[in-house]
C-alpha cells in the first residue's frame, strides 16, 4: 500500500508500507493493506511505517489520518499531521 | 565639460553600487528559489486538508460550527466587525512591492471604512507597521519576528486570537492581504476571506482564493462510508481551525517567495541602470581625458612656436 505523511511545511514520507501503526487520539491504530475506507483523528506520539524488515518512525502531533482504496492498486493511507519529526 | 577626475570618482562609486545590487541580486535568486519550494513544498498537506473538508462538509453540519457562521445578513453581507491580516516584508529594496500591498490594504479599509465597518488592522512586517505608524492608524496587533522561513506556529500565533476572537463574536469576518505567489514576476496583492469558511469546494472557481494546487497525491476517490473516529463532526471540528491556519501559513510562505521575486527583479533593474550609466560616464570621461591632452599639446605646439620667434 502507498502511504504518504505530510506536515503543514512539507511531504516527509511518501512511498510503499507494509503496515502503518499511528498514534490516533484514543490509541494506537494499526492499518494493513486492504483496510476499510478510514478517516480519524490523530493524537500525539509515534507513527511507524513499516517496509519489510525496515521500519521509519516519527514523532506526530494532531491532524488526521485517512485510508483510501485508490482503485486497482492498492490501497492509499495518508497520514495528515499537524507537527512531524523524525526519529 | 566636468574635470576627468570628478568622472573618475564617479565611476568608482556607480561601480561599486553595481557589485552590491548584482550581489544582492543573486542572494535574492538562491533565497527565492528557496522560498519557491517551500510553497511548493507546503502543497500536499493543503490539498490534503482541503480535500478531506470538502469530503466531510455538509451544509446540515455547517450550522453547529462557529467557524462557518457566516455574517448577519447572509452571504457577503455587510459585518458588523472586520479583522484585517496585511503581510508585508521586513525590509525593502524590492521596488514596489510593499506598497502594493499596502495599497490594497489601504483601498480595503477605505471600502470598510465607507460601509461604516469597524476594522481592526493587525500588520506582519516592519513596512507595514512603519506605513501605518505614519498615517496614524492605530494597529490592534503587529509583529516583526517573522524572517524567511514562516512557520506553522508563526502561522498558528497569528491566527489563533483571530479565531478566538471570530468564535466568540468580536469579530465577523476575518481577511488577509497578502502577495499571492503565481510565478517570480507575478505576485499580486491579494485579498482573502479566511473566517467565515468558505467550504472548499472543488476547483475552487471562485478566483478569489488561492488557485487550488494540482493534487500531488494518489487520487483519493470519494468514498461516503469512511469509517469515521470519532465523528464527521468531531473531526471537522477540529480540522476547521487546521484549515483557515493552513491559508495564513500559505499566505506567509507565497508572501515570502514574493518578496524575494520582487527583490531579485528590482536588483536586476538597479544592476542593469548602474551598467548604462557606466557606459555614458566611461564614454564622457574618455571624451574628457582626450580634450585635455589636446589641449596640452595645443598648448606645448604653441609654446614652441612662440620660442621659436
Amino acid at each position: 500500500m502507498h502511504v504518504t505523511v505530510v506536515s503543514p511545511e512539507r511531504a516527509v514520507f511518501d512511498g510503499a508500507a507494509d503496515a502503518v501503526v499511528a498514534p490516533a487520539y484514543d490509541g494506537q491504530v494499526g492499518i494493513l493493506p486492504g483496510h476499510a475506507p478510514f478517516l480519524a483523528l490523530l493524537g500525539t506520539g509515534v507513527l511507524a511505517v513499516r517496509q519489510g524488515s525496515a521500519s521509519s518512525r516519527f514523532t506526530i502531533a494532531g491532524g488526521f489520518l485517512q485510508v483510501v482504496g485508490a482503485g486497482g492498486g492498492g490501497d492509499a493511507v495518508r497520514i495528515v499531521a499537524d507537527r512531524v519529526e523524525e526519529s | 565639460m566636468a574635470k576627468p577626475r570628478e568622472l573618475r570618482r564617479r565611476i568608482r562609486s556607480v561601480q561599486s553600487t553595481r557589485k552590491i545590487t548584482k550581489t544582492m541580486e543573486l542572494v535574492a535568486t538562491s533565497k527565492l528559489k528557496r522560498a519557491q519550494d517551500r510553497v511548493a513544498a507546503a502543497r500536499p498537506y493543503a490539498a490534503a486538508l482541503t480535500e478531506v473538508m470538502g469530503d466531510l462538509y455538509d451544509p446540515e453540519l455547517a450550522e453547529r460550527f462557529p467557524l462557518l457562521r457566516q455574517p448577519p445578513e447572509g452571504g457577503e453581507g455587510p459585518a458588523r466587525r472586520v479583522a484585517l491580516l496585511l503581510i508585508t516584508s521586513n525590509r525593502g529594496l524590492c521596488g514596489a512591492f510593499n506598497a502594493n500591498l499596502i495599497r490594497e490594504a489601504r483601498r480595503r479599509l477605505d471600502e470598510l471604512d465607507r460601509a461604516g465597518t469597524p476594522v481592526d488592522l493587525h500588520v506582519v512586517g516592519k513596512k507595514g507597521i512603519t506605513y501605518f505608524r505614519f498615517a496614524k492608524r492605530p494597529l490592534a496587533s503587529q509583529r516583526t519576528d517573522i524572517g524567511d522561513k514562516p512557520t506553522a506556529t508563526h502561522a498558528a500565533e497569528l491566527v489563533g486570537p483571530l479565531v478566538a476572537q471570530f468564535a466568540s463574536g468580536g469579530v465577523d469576518a476575518v481577511e488577509v492581504v497578502f502577495a499571492q505567489f503565481r510565478s517570480a514576476v507575478s505576485t499580486p496583492p491579494t485579498v482573502l476571506r479566511i473566517l467565515p469558511v468558505t467550504p472548499p469546494t472543488e476547483g475552487r472557481k471562485d478566483g478569489k482564493g488561492m488557485a487550488s494546487p494540482p493534487s500531488v497525491l494518489p487520487s483519493f476517490r470519494r468514498s461516503a462510508n469512511y469509517i469515521l473516529r470519532p465523528s464527521a463532526e468531531a473531526i471537522l471540528a477540529e480540522l476547521l481551525p487546521l484549515y483557515v491556519r493552513n491559508q495564513v501559513y500559505r499566505a506567509l510562505v507565497e508572501t515570502t517567495a514574493a518578496f524575494y521575486g520582487a527583490q531579485r527583479t528590482a536588483m536586476k533593474n538597479a544592476t542593469d541602470n548602474a551598467g548604462d550609466m557606466l557606459d555614458v560616464l566611461n564614454r564622457t570621461y574618455n571624451r574628457a581625458r582626450q580634450a585635455q591632452i589636446t589641449q596640452e599639446i595645443a598648448e606645448i605646439v604653441g609654446g614652441a612656436e612662440a620660442l621659436k620667434g
